[in-house]
């Protein structure tokens, strides 16, 4: 190392060139342009927007023909330069092992934290290593590949040529996800494997938390947008489906606040398989806005916010909030960034041109140090407090923040603590590249919100109006749900989605173990895919083991027993409720059932295909339309309208 | 923190700085409120140092041209919003890292490796002397590290920065630098 730390110390030495007075000339006039226009809309902040737009129609050529200047010399010497460190890198990194990955985990194990989901530490370096390597290589290749097409007569690199043709062959593991165009960015998601098949012999019981966040959804649209199909990570089933709203039965009374509907029927993308849908619909109270409420945007400044789909959205998102406020109602602004500090203090809400006039003037800049912001936060939400309304602290930010406290478990404590004390806080994780959403979901979570993903003005305003009651009430806490499956009838079965919210079989009925928590009005599906005792069966049956078949006596013609838990607001202890799943429930065909129901199992298995599920593999991205079509319904917003593109883009995607 | 950092800054930028500035202060005020001239001052004054630093991370002229472009533009849309909280040159230091990765990013979405060209690049500093051609190769190793790793060592080696103040620039603990530190040296042994 010693001699490696030599040659970095040599950087230092490096002479730039002189800039080229041309270009600074060109900068210059551009620069003051841009000035002078900034200056006709400087009432109206950032209209950046159009600028950027403008910038890429006059580099774009320039950048094109540079390349082509550099490419036109690449003649075999050159090819040859390139190889030899293209080659190494490939020997080195694209085989079998993975180096960053491994030694970043061992480095941070041994840093004591075990926390998977929560330590900025572990979260930050190793996944963001190992992606950009992986992305460094299928493109070295690309050019190593094209260098070789335009020095064919070269002699001597040919053998090695040859050699790295063969190296990267013998690598199709690692690269078999960047085939088809993976999103590679720096944002950050929870690893996790698409849940097994369980054999109900062996785990005749299911046991899982409610999710109610959407957030995956929108980071899903927002890569399809731009072109790319997001990361197998980003793509949480359960909240694809749970992104829409369906038209379930409503609870009459927020003592019941829940009243599950049961349907089972066959899967459309396997025969033998039949597909167990509960749907769950949250109360929804008449007077989620008459209620008053006391918020505290804590808001990310750093200066990393200063796209215009970050910090300028978040304003307008914002604004949509203050918007539905009044007399009652007093919301604070905190910013957390170099300095952080109070923008707002506690402000009546019919005030809304002083709090319009705060949010206007947030600016970005500065670093991000997170844990101060939110104490600051937490004061004035405390400050404000109303006893029997909303209490809420709604963080903005665009992803990791610098938390200042070195663990998390801290930050998550202190949380919880408010949360305890009836302050809680909701999430709304904006732009792209720096997106940290394993953090943001464990705040949300510890502080009985939900986490949002804010990626278009449409999308705010679903939140923070359509359902901004969900958003800021919550009406039932710790939403477990346990299903006993009868292995008389069902011999194996599938939850989909919900991998990180599995919960151990005991912890259904221990109240001390946290679980997702319910707004106001918010739907929640659930989906298992079953496999009927006698049809064709995924795993064969132990020929040595335990005899799972069952007592005839017990035989019973349900196939599954319902159960769900949930605390009511304020109550510490939980709530049961239970139905059984029988013949009653099935029906022979998806097309007989409700729109939504078709409209959710599509979403599913979309979901699944693009994580990449083989149990999807005959189910095209056509017949997903297809049935996402004839279950669109009313679609009042358009939502479901837009899915369809969705699906529409990704086969376009996923075939080229 | 902030202006601790701020100082530590000013140690970095001052040698490109002290030469030709007017009180950079005053003139950031000026333009802030509109002036016009002022701010072309600052532009002329500033664009050779941005275009270093460009040109430094990035390795190619052209590449270091367009970026130091997007930062003048930028700050043109931006200086009224600056709010003097912190010290321009910190806030300048910033905005062209983000502009440096922002480009860094389209480069890689866009599929073609400029790195990798940029390796034997025809606009790659003259090299005379055997010094320049190992030094010319570290760099060129160092840039085709990944964002974070690369970040970390430019700053650190290249700047000559400390720990603490690189990340303080990139947002993250001091811990985690020295481990894209760390990381860097493993990738780059094999390369160098």
């Amino acid at each position: 190392m010693d001699d490696m730390e030599k040659k970095l110390e040599r950087l230092k030495k490096v002479e730039t060139p002189a800039a080229d007075s041309e270009a600074k000339k060109r900068a210059a006039a551009l620069a003051m342009a841009a000035f002078d226009e900034s200056a006709e809309n400087s009432s109206k902040t950032f209209q950046g927007m159009s600028w950027s737009m403008r910038l890429m129609s006059i580099f774009t050529p320039l950048k094109g023909i540079r390349l082509m200047d550099i490419r036109i010399p690449a003649t075999a010497a050159i090819a040859a330069l390139l190889i030899v460190p293209i080659s190494w890198q490939l020997m080195n990194n694209t085989s079998l092992t993975p180096p960053p990955i491994s030694d970043g985990r061992a480095l941070q194990t041994e840093k004591k934290d075990k926390d998977e989901t929560l330590s900025p530490l572990k979260n930050e370096p190793a996944p963001l290593v190992s992606r950009e390597l992986a992305i460094a290589e299928p493109e070295m290749m690309m050019e190593a590949a094209d260098m070789a097409m335009e020095a064919p007569a070269a002699a001597p690199p040919a053998g090695a040529m040859a050699k790295l043709a063969t190296r990267t062959m013998s690598a199709p593991g690692l690269m078999q996800d960047q085939v088809v165009g993976y999103m590679q960015s720096g944002d950050q998601f929870e690893s996790f494997d698409d849940a097994n098949i369980k054999l109900t012999g062996d785990q005749p019981v299911s046991t899982f938390s409610i999710d109610v966040d959407t957030a995956s959804y929108a980071y899903v649209r927002r890569a399809i947008v731009n072109g790319r199909l997001p990361q197998k990570d980003a793509v949480r089933t359960e909240e694809l489906i749970n992104y829409f709203d369906y038209d379930y039965a409503t609870p009459p009374s927020a003592d019941v606040p829940f009243a599950p509907q049961i349907s089972v029927y066959p899967a459309p993308w396997n025969s033998a398989r039949q597909l167990m849908h509960v749907a769950i619909k949250g109360y929804f109270p008449e007077n989620v806005m008459a209620q008053p409420s006391n918020l505290v945007f804590l808001i990310d400044t750093s200066g990393s916010m200063n796209d215009t789909d970050k910090l300028p959205l978040l304003k307008r998102a914002f604004k949509l909030l203050v918007e539905q406020m009044d007399e009652q109602d007093t919301v604070s602004i905190v910013t957390y960034a170099g300095a952080a500090g109070v923008v707002l203090e506690p402000t009546n809400g019919n005030e809304k041109r002083k709090i319009l006039d705060a949010l206007d003037n947030l600016s970005p800049g500065g670093s991000t140090a997170g844990a101060a912001g939110i104490e600051t936060a937490y004061r004035l939400a405390n400050e404000a407090k109303n006893n029997g309304g909303v209490n809420r602290v709604i963080l903005a930010t665009d992803g990791d923040f610098n938390v200042g406290i070195s663990e998390p478990e801290a930050l998550k404590d202190f949380i919880k603590q408010k949360r305890d004390k009836g302050i809680s806080l909701s999430v709304l994780g904006f732009g792209e590249g720096n997106y940290n959403d394993a953090l943001m979901q464990a705040l949300a979570q510890n502080g009985d919100g939900n986490a949002s993903y804010i990626d278009s003005f449409t999308e705010a305003r679903k939140v923070l109006v359509n359902e901004v009651g969900g958003t800021l009430q919550t009406i039932a806490r710790d939403v477990k749900i346990q299903v006993e499956f009868n292995p008389a009838q069902i011999s194996a079965y599938r939850l989909i989605g919900y991998e990180t919210r599995a919960l151990n079989r005991e912890d259904f009925n221990n109240d001390k173990v946290d679980a997702g928590d319910v707004g106001a009005g918010h739907t929640v599906t659930a989906i298992y895919e079953l496999t009927p005792v006698g049809a064709e069966q995924p795993v064969d049956p132990l020929r040595y083991g335990e005899n799972t078949q069952v007592n005839a006596t017990l035989e019973s013609d349900e196939l599954a027993f319902f159960k769900l838990r949930y605390k009511l607001p304020g109550a510490d202890e939980s709530t049961l409720l239970e139905m059984p799943v029988n013949q009653a429930n099935v029906a022979a065909d998806l097309n007989a059932l409700s729109a939504d129901i078709q409209f959710g199992t599509a979403v599913a298995g979309y979901g699944q295909k693009l994580r990449g599920n083989d149990v999807v593999s005959d189910f095209s991205f056509d017949d997903i339309a297809a049935l996402a079509r004839s279950g669109r319904g009313v679609d009042k917003f358009g939502y479901r309208a837009e899915f369809i593109n969705l699906v529409e883009a990704a086969k376009s995607l996923a075939t080229n | 923190m902030g202006a601790q950092l701020d100082v530590c800054l000013e140690r970095v930028l001052t040698k490109d700085q002290m030469e030709n500035d007017p009180p950079i202060g005053e003139l950031v005020k000026l333009a802030a409120a509109g002036d016009r001239d002022a701010f072309a001052t600052i532009v002329d004054a500033q664009y050779d140092f941005i275009f270093r630093v460009a040109y430094k991370w990035l390795g190619d002229r052209s590449d270091a041209e367009d970026v130091t472009q997007n930062v003048v533009i930028k700050l043109a849309k931006s200086i009224r919003q600056f709010d003097g909280r912190a010290q321009f040159s910190s806030w300048l230091y910033r905005i062209a890292l983000n502009a440096v990765r922002d480009h860094q990013r389209q480069s890689i979405r866009q599929g073609r490796n400029v790195a990798a060209l940029s390796l034997v690049s025809p606009t790659a500093a003259p090299s005379n002397q055997e010094d320049d051609v190992t030094m010319n190769e570290v760099w060129a190793a160092v840039r085709q590290l990944p964002e974070k790793q690369r970040d970390a060592v430019l700053m650190i080696y290249g700047e000559d920065m400390s720990h603490a103040e690189c990340a303080a620039i990139m947002d993250c603990k001091e811990k985690t630098v020295s481990w894209y530190v760390h990381e860097a040296k493993k990738t780059l042994k094999g390369l160098l």
